[in-house]
Order: structure tokens, then sequence, then C-alpha cells
């Protein structure tokens, strides 16, 4: 995308109706209600993810824009039009299945191109547009194979070409990544980004994966229970939770409910504390102005990779901490089992959540 | 290494006895048959001599009535192939992806029961119900129509009938076998209803459809009890075939080797479309 | 072509066979079989190829059972195979696995000659005695002057109709010939190449030109007129028939309404009510002159000679008789049926009556109506032409 695109694209983006509005849609299965009068706006190009535990409904709010499913109540509206009547054949939306669901039968070039032979797009065009697209995903000359030949990663790369093919308004991804390993992931997570910067195209990613929705999005939501808990760009929901269960769920946190609130922080209500906002001082250290700092003793070392988690159990109260510390940061000599240490924090750190 | 040794040996000594008895069994007896062909017999006592000549081949090639016969097999055979291919696919269909649990179970019960039914009793019960004062035309009467009644028509729809659980079966299993995703993907990519039926569900299903053919076509080919009770005075390659065997064996291998040769270049088409894979 | 690959195997497998499949013996070249010079002890079983209406043990009739009687007085437990042609018999006895069969003129021959069946030693049948001497030594149940079975008894082909359905009621084979067309699609016929001959018969008396003097002698131009014929007839035929049981349900549920038929199949439908009635046209009519034969295998002779002096003795040869609707054998049997005039009905004795009824013979190249210089059709030919008929 040359630049005076991306500048079209990001007027289009303003004056534009919303890529995707949801206003109070809600799903039952029998008497089970999936998803709750939600209420949901994606801008135009932007990446926007859905993350939520297995059974939130992120699924379902994917298969309910996608038009797979009906809505029990509520609409839907894709780029300024009310489809929420229309099959998917008629939505301007096209999906990247978790397990691809390519057409085994067909070769990737006939895959990629399904859309348009649908269409009634001529071949030779249809040829061509096809390797254009097999190019973007960085597949030039797989055309002519079958799915079965293809690695995960290559089938995962063919979905995408073939959802993208006619630059749709909206590309659904469910969980894309989760049948990849970890280093695929990252890889294809990156591919992902790339990929829509370079169309353009509303991405909209439904994921487990806290990290990944962190990474990749613009934007995100949190579902919970069928209901969106919090919705925003990625480091406001990470720095300003708007739930405990935001808090928890995005990140690891220490979460400090009514006493102890009173004894670690110092004042009654639910807080969190992010444990990589928390330092390891000596013993008898002094705070300096907006600081706290409690004394503890080290209950459990745990080396993760980049990063070492400490479990320190503060003198006041017994109650525990956890605290993450980059593995190349200086620790103090005396940073281990048994040791007693206070931990010191900015009083900004230690922030409250609502409930 | 003597223990790999042993399972070899213990695998072999498993595995002889069932392939020397296909091998004598089934390629013997073909060979024997088609050996046979090429033999002649005494015209009085119908006993084998077992000289070399092609006489019984070019008897066939050469006299009309067993091409006019070869010929109404084959298309009957083909025609009973194509009207299970027809009946199986909906069927199936709403086996596989509209009814469930127990609606599912009790028709394919429904479907595999006929099959433990014996043959004759099954054709003997058409021929009741094709007869003349049969339901068939008992429940035809009222619209002024009549029932087929016994002839190529009635043997079509009696083989049809006994072996439409054998295209059922391949296609339901594919049909169950198919992802929705994909159904889903294809619709989401644009695609209507009929659109995904031709483009995802035909090609999923056809392989199946062409094993189940391999059964329709094969069984319709070789039989002959059928014909006989309800063909009326049809014959068929298998009628022929059994009004020689006692009086001249070596003519009814050779007439055995048309359906034989039938099969073989059918079950080579099929195999070149990739069907054998999902018998 | 690809068809041709799978070929290889299966010819090379034939190669393969080839050498075992040769090395069993031959028919041709086997020692004739001799006759049983004694009677031992029965062997407890016997199995039997029989017409249907032959063995009856009291399955179809409760009151028509000559097999139990005979199995508790003898001990030999009775295994029937009922057939259903001429061919089909020849067939089961090249198996080897039966001991006594009730041939037909058309069969007996083919199984002389093929030595599956063995000479007969009427000594060893107390009630051959007792058989017309119109049956014995005759060319289809001896050779050189020697038994090679006991006759059973005789009879003809019969013409069966619907009485409510055929009317006026025929007199003549022309209703399933000629005028066939008034039944068009409700006329049935034998499934048997031998068929040809009832169509030789019916010519043999409308047309004289052709010169047929024995409906089982045909030369070529004769045969070729019995198939126009019979290829005629088959515009109009619903069904041939082989199976008796198939017979009596078409004319029973209408499907049939005219054809030929044996007296038991026309006494079988009437006795399930359907209207049906069977006579012997004025042309006269093929038939058949059954014997009882013993195969050249046979696992039980002792009991097969037991079966043979059973089926003919004077009570059980006029049960048979009257059951299938044949003349018996034994001359006493016409003294123990149950409606005295049976003998007198089926002409038993009559000789001159049984000249109008040819009996089914095996057609060979020698003219059997002692014409020379003509070669005549053979039974092969016929087989063939009968495939043709049916097209």
């Amino acid at each position: 995308m040359t630049e005076a695109a991306r500048a079209a694209a990001d007027a289009a983006r303003t004056t534009a109706p919303h890529a995707v509005r949801l206003t109070g849609v809600a799903k039952d299965y029998g008497p089970v209600r999936a998803v709750n009068d939600v209420e949901l706006t994606v801008h135009q190009g932007e990446f926007f993810s859905l993350l939520g535990p297995s059974g939130s409904g992120k699924t379902t709010l994917l298969r309910l824009i996608a038009g797979f499913e009906r809505p029990t109540a509520g609409r839907i509206a894709l780029a300024g039009r009310d489809v929420t009547a229309l099959p998917p054949s008629r939505r301007d939306v096209h999906t990247v299945f978790q397990d691809y669901a390519l057409f085994p039968h067909m070769t990737v070039e006939q895959n990629v191109a399904y859309a348009l032979t649908v269409r009634g797009v001529r071949k030779a065009e249809r040829l061509a547009r096809a390797r254009e697209g097999l190019a973007t995903v960085r597949l030039d000359g797989y055309g002519p194979r079958r799915p079965a030949q293809l690695s995960g990663g290559q089938r995962q790369r063919v979905a995408l070409a073939r959802a993208l093919i006619d630059s749709p308004g909206l590309l659904l991804l469910d969980e894309p990544l989760g049948a990849l390993d970890l280093g695929l992931r990252h890889e294809m997570q990156a591919e992902l980004k790339r990929i829509q910067r370079a169309t353009g195209v509303t991405f909209l990613l439904v994921t487990h994966d806290q990290e990944e929705a962190l990474t990749l999005s613009d934007r995100l939501a949190v579902l919970d229970g069928g209901r969106i808990e919090q919705t925003g760009p990625p480091l406001e929901v990470y720095d300003r939770p708007a739930s405990a269960f935001v808090a928890g769920f995005v990140g690891t946190t220490n979460l400090l409910r009514d006493e102890a609130a009173v004894r670690v922080v110092g004042a009654p209500g639910t807080y969190s504390i992010r444990p990589e906002r928390i330092r390891i001082a000596p013993p008898g250290s002094v705070p300096g102005p907006g600081e706290r700092c409690l004394p503890g003793r080290i209950a459990e070392i745990a080396h993760a990779g980049a990063h070492t988690r400490f479990t320190v159990r503060l003198e006041a109260g017994d109650d525990r901490l956890t605290v993450l510390r980059q593995h190349t940061a200086r620790l103090p000599e005396a940073a281990r089992t048994g040791a007693a240490v206070n931990l010191v924090w900015d009083t900004g750190d230690a922030f409250a959540v609502p409930g | 290494m003597p223990t790999t040794d042993r399972a070899r040996g213990r695998l072999a000594a498993l595995l002889a006895p069932p392939l020397l008895w296909l091998v004598l069994a089934y390629l013997g007896s073909l060979a024997v048959l088609l050996l046979s062909a090429f033999w002649t017999t005494d015209p009085f006592t119908s006993d084998v001599v077992r000289s070399f000549t092609t006489d019984n081949f070019r008897e066939i090639l050469g006299t009309p009535v067993y091409r006019t016969v070869a010929l109404r097999t084959l298309g009957i055979a083909v025609t009973v192939t194509l009207l299970d291919a027809a009946l199986a696919l909906p069927v199936a269909f709403f086996m596989a992806r509209v009814a469930t649990g127990r609606l599912r179970r009790a028709l394919v019960v429904a479907v595999l029961t006929p099959l433990w039914a014996g043959y004759l009793v099954k054709a003997y019960a058409w021929r009741v119900m094709l007869g003349e004062h049969g339901i068939v035309n008992a429940a035809l009467e009222p619209f002024g129509l009549r029932g087929p009644g016994y002839g190529v028509s009635a043997v079509v729809i009696v083989l049809a009938y006994l072996w439409l659980p054998y295209m059922i079966l391949p296609v339901y299993a594919a049909l169950e076998r198919l992802p929705a995703r994909q159904l889903e993907a294809s619709a989401d990519l644009g695609a209507g209803t009929l659109r995904t039926l031709g483009s995802v569900v035909a090609p999923a299903v056809r392989p199946a459809l062409l094993a189940g053919s391999v059964f329709t076509f094969s069984l319709s080919l070789g039989d002959y009890l059928t014909v006989q009770i309800v063909g009326g005075r049809t014959q068929l390659l298998g009628n022929v075939i059994a009004s020689q065997v006692t009086l001249d064996l070596p003519l009814a291998a050779a007439l055995s080797a048309v359906p034989v040769a039938l099969i073989v270049c059918y079950l080579a088409a099929v195999r070149r479309a990739g069907a054998l894979d999902s018998l | 072509m690809r068809c041709a690959n799978p070929w290889k195997a299966a010819v090379a497998a034939g190669v393969l066979l080839l050498t075992a499949a040769c090395g069993s013996g031959g028919g041709a070249g086997e020692k004739a079989p001799a006759e049983q010079k004694t009677l031992g002890k029965g062997e407890g079983r016997v199995d039997i190829i029989a017409w249907a209406g032959y063995a009856e043990d009291g399955s179809n009739d409760p009151r028509t059972d000559w097999v139990h009687p005979f199995e508790k007085r003898t001990g030999c437990k009775v295994n029937t195979k009922i057939a259903g042609t001429s061919d089909e018999m020849v067939s089961l006895m090249k198996t080897g696995q039966y001991d006594t069969v009730s041939a037909s003129g058309d069969a007996t021959l083919r199984l002389i000659a093929a030595k599956d069946v063995a000479p007969v030693n009427t000594g060893l049948v107390p009630n051959y005695r007792d058989v017309f001497p119109g049956l014995k030594m005759r060319p289809f149940n001896s050779r050189n002057g020697q038994m090679y079975g006991i006759p059973h008894g005789r009879g003809a082909n019969l013409l069966m109709y619907r009485t409510d359905k055929v009317s006026p009621a025929p007199d003549s084979w022309k209703a399933v010939f000629d005028g066939a067309a008034t039944y068009s699609g409700k006329v049935t016929a034998y499934d048997s190449p031998i068929y040809i001959a009832d169509a030789a018969l019916y010519l043999m008396k409308t047309r004289p030109a052709l010169g047929i003097k024995d409906p089982y002698a045909l030369d070529s131009k004769q045969l070729a007129a019995a198939v126009s014929l019979l290829k005629k007839q088959r515009q109009h035929i619903g069904e041939y028939w082989s199976d008796y049981q198939k017979e009596v349900t078409a004319f029973k549920g209408g499907d049939s309404v005219i054809g030929t038929t044996w007296q038991v199949i026309a006494n079988t439908a009437a006795a399930e009510k359907a209207p049906v009635k069977a006579v012997l046209p004025k042309e006269g009519a093929t038939g058949w002159s059954d014997t009882w034969m013993v195969s050249a295998k046979a696992k039980h002779p002792n009991c097969a000679y037991k079966w043979l002096d059973w089926i003919v003795s004077p009570k059980v040869n006029a049960q048979v008789a009257e059951y299938f609707g044949e003349a018996p054998a034994n001359a006493r049997a016409c003294r123990e049926t149950t409606d005295p005039h049976h003998c007198a009905v089926f002409h038993a004795a009559d000789e001159r009556y049984y000249r109008r009824v040819h009996f089914w013979t095996t057609p060979v190249p020698q003219c059997l109506d002692g014409r020379k210089g003509v070669k005549c059709t053979d039974y092969a030919e016929w087989t063939r032409a009968w495939t043709e008929i049916k097209g």
C-alpha cells in the first residue's frame, strides 16, 4: 500500500460507516445464553480482536457476524448495511477457519480463486489474481498443489489468501493460529499484521491468547460469559482493566480485595498491581516519594525463560505477591528462597478496579 | 536379528493360509474359467474336451443374439446404477446431514435390515407386488395407470431395490465425513446452496458414488435369478450362461468372460477416478 | 487400454494352473460302469433328483406322502432335490452327489453316453416284472438290450388356460402359436430348448410341406421354421416358466392365462382355487416317459435300488401317477388308484394313444425319424436356437 493509498484509507475510515456494528445482539442455544446483549463497533481498516476464555461467546459472536448463526435478538450491520437477515453468501465478509476448511479436492489455486469462480470471473483473470494472492502470502508456485501436500503453516496462508482474494470489507479469523506450534505462531502473527497493513482490510480476530491479542490488535474486546467486559486499545486494557476479570485474564496480576487491599495498598476496595511493576529491594531499604514499601520473604523462585517469577510472602497478614523480573535485570545478591526482602512499587501502579 | 525373523515368520504363517485360499479360490477359479473358455465339448454327452480352440469366442462375437443380450445386460446394469445413485443421494444426504440422533440410527437400521432378508424372498415379494393383481397395479389403478408388469422395467426396479443399500452406505459415510466447516466456507465465499452442492458436496461424494456403483454395476451384471422371477420373457447374460453350463461348459465360460471383462474395465476406469480408496 | 493390465495376472495364473487342470481325468476315456450284481444292506440314506411331485413327503399335501413310509420301511433317509428342467438334471447328475434321478427321454441318453449312470439290474427290482411291456427296452431307457433304469410313468404336456379369461375353450396349440395375439402378453411357454419340439409338432400338423415326421428330428430348414414360429410367439409371451411354482402363481394371479403345462401344475393351481383347466389338444402333444436311473458314482446304491422298487410298486406308483397326473408304469397300479378310471383316463395301457404323444428325446445329428443323407440338428443347436428365440 502506498502512502497516498494509506492516507486515502485513513480518510475513508473517518467518513465511512463502521466496518461492524452490533446492537443489543444476543444468542441463545436452548436455555443457554451464549451471547448476551453485545454492543460492539469495529472501525474500517482496524485490526480488532475478540479475546476471551473458551465458552466466553467469542466464537459465537464471530459466527453471528459471518452469518452462520442468526441472533436471537439485536441487529448486525456491516459497513452501514443491516445484514441481520442475510445468509453468509450475501455478506461482504470472509472467514479464516481454525481448521482452515480448505477444499481437499481442489488445487491451492482453485481454493484461492473459489470466491471469484463463484462470482463468474473469467478464468484468466481468476488465475492471475489467485497467483497474486498466493504471492501476498508468500506461496508463489504452490498453486498446482493440493492442500494435503502443504504444511500447517502453508495451509494457513492458503486460507488467508482465499479469504482475501476479492478484498472483502471484513475478514474474520477464528483462532487461526491455534493449531500451529509456538515458533510458527510468532512468525504467522507478524505475517498477519503485515498482510493486514498491506491490504487495508478490516481484521476481526477471535483468540483466547491474550499475548496474541495484545500484540496484533489496534483495539480489542475482552469477553466473559457472553458479555463484553471491556473494549479498548491493548495498552489501555492492560493497564486499566475495567474489571477484576479483565485484570486477571489480560496479563497476570496481583489482585487484592478488601482486608488484603487495606493491608497491602492501604485502602479498602479491589486493587490490581502488575507483577512487573514491583521491585525487589534489599531489606531495610527506604522508599522514595510516592513509593510503597513492604517487607516479606521469598517463598518461591521460578525461572521462566526470559523472566523470573518470584512469590513473596508479606510479613503483615501472610499475603502473597507475585513479582516478575527480566532475566537480564540485576537482582539483589540476597534474592534466593527464604531471604528477607522489601517489595517496592509506585503507589500509582496499584490501581482500583471495579468489582 | 532373530526376534524380527521370528516375528516375520509368525506373520507369514498367519497370512499364508488366507492368501493361499485367495489365490487358489479366487484367481484360480477365474483362471480355470478363462482357460476352459478355450476348450470344447462333446456335442452329445456335453463332456468337456480339452483341446484348444477359439471357436467359442468366435461364436460369441459372430452371433447377433449374444451381442443383443450383452448390450441389454449392460444397459440394465447402467440403468440400475444410475437409478440407485439418484435414489441414494437424497436419502444419504438426509441421513447424514439432516437427521440426528435416534432418527438417524433408525434410518441406518432401516437401510441395513433388508440385507439380512433372503435375496429370493425379496425377489418373489416383488413378483407378487408387480403381478396382475399385485399391489402396484392396485395402487396405480385409481390414476388410470398400470404397473410395468413383468419385463425389463421390473428387472430394473427389483435390482435397483436389491442393491440400493450398497449405494446408500458409502455415500452416507462420505457425507457424514464431510466437515460442516467446508460447507460454511463455501457459503462464506459467496456460494449459494446449488453451487456448494456442485463444487463441495459432489466432489466429496463422487468417490463414494463410484465405489457404490462398483457394487450395483457388477451385481446387476451377474444377476440371473431376478430376471427369471420378474423378467417375463427377458433373458440376460446370466441366463444364457446358465442355460449353457450343463450343455457346453466352455461356451458358458467364454460367455462369462464378457461380464468379467466389462467389470474389469469398469474397475480400471473407477480406479483411475480414485474411487477404490473409499471401498 | 488400461483394462489390459489386470488380464496379465489372470493369464499368468491360468498358465500356472494349466498343468493341474489337465491332470485330472476326463470323461471320454473312462471304463463303462457295470450293473450291480447283488443287493446289500441299505446305507441309511439316498439322494434323489426328481421332478416336482415325484417324491412327495407330505409337505405340500399331508395326504400325499410316500417318502416317509419308504424311510420307515427301509431305513433309508431320503434327500430330494427338485429339478425344473432336464438340463438341470443332467448338470446335477454330473456332480456325482446324487444316487438316482427321474430322467426324461431328453436326458437319459445324454446321461448314458456320458457314463454318468450305470446299467440297472432289473433282477434286483421285483416290481419291474409288472411294468407295461410297452415301456420296456425302449430306445430312451436301454442300450444294446440292457436296461439303464426302471420306467416310472408317462404323460403329455398339456395346454392349460384360465376358464374365466379364455373363451371359447381351446382345443388346438394354435391358441399359443398362430392365435397367440388374442392373449398377447399373457401367454406362457416352457423355458427349455426342448420346447422347440412343441412348435415342430404344431408345424408337423399345420404345414405338412415342411415334411416333419418327428418333432425331435429336425433338419436345419425345419428347425428354422420352428424358430421363426417361436420368435413370433415370443411377441405375445408374458413370461417363460421352468419353475412349476412360478407357473402356479402366474396362473393364479392372472399374469398368464394360456400356455403349456403339466397335469400336476394344473392340479396344484386348481387346488389353490385358480379357475384353470388343462386339455390335450387335437394335434397331440409332446410328453415324457420317465425312467429312474442310478448314478455311476452312487454312494448309496442299495438304498437307490430300494427306492426304484418302491416307486414302481403298485400302490406307490398309483399314488404318484394320480398326484402328478400321468399314466403309471406298473400295470398293477391301475387297481390301486383312488379314481378307478385313472388308467383309462391317462391311457395307461393304450399304446395307440401314446403314439400321439411325442416323448421328450434328445435331438442328435442322426435323424431319429430314419431319414438318411440328411443331418439333423442336435441339442446344442437347439440350445443356441432357444437363446436366439428369447433374444
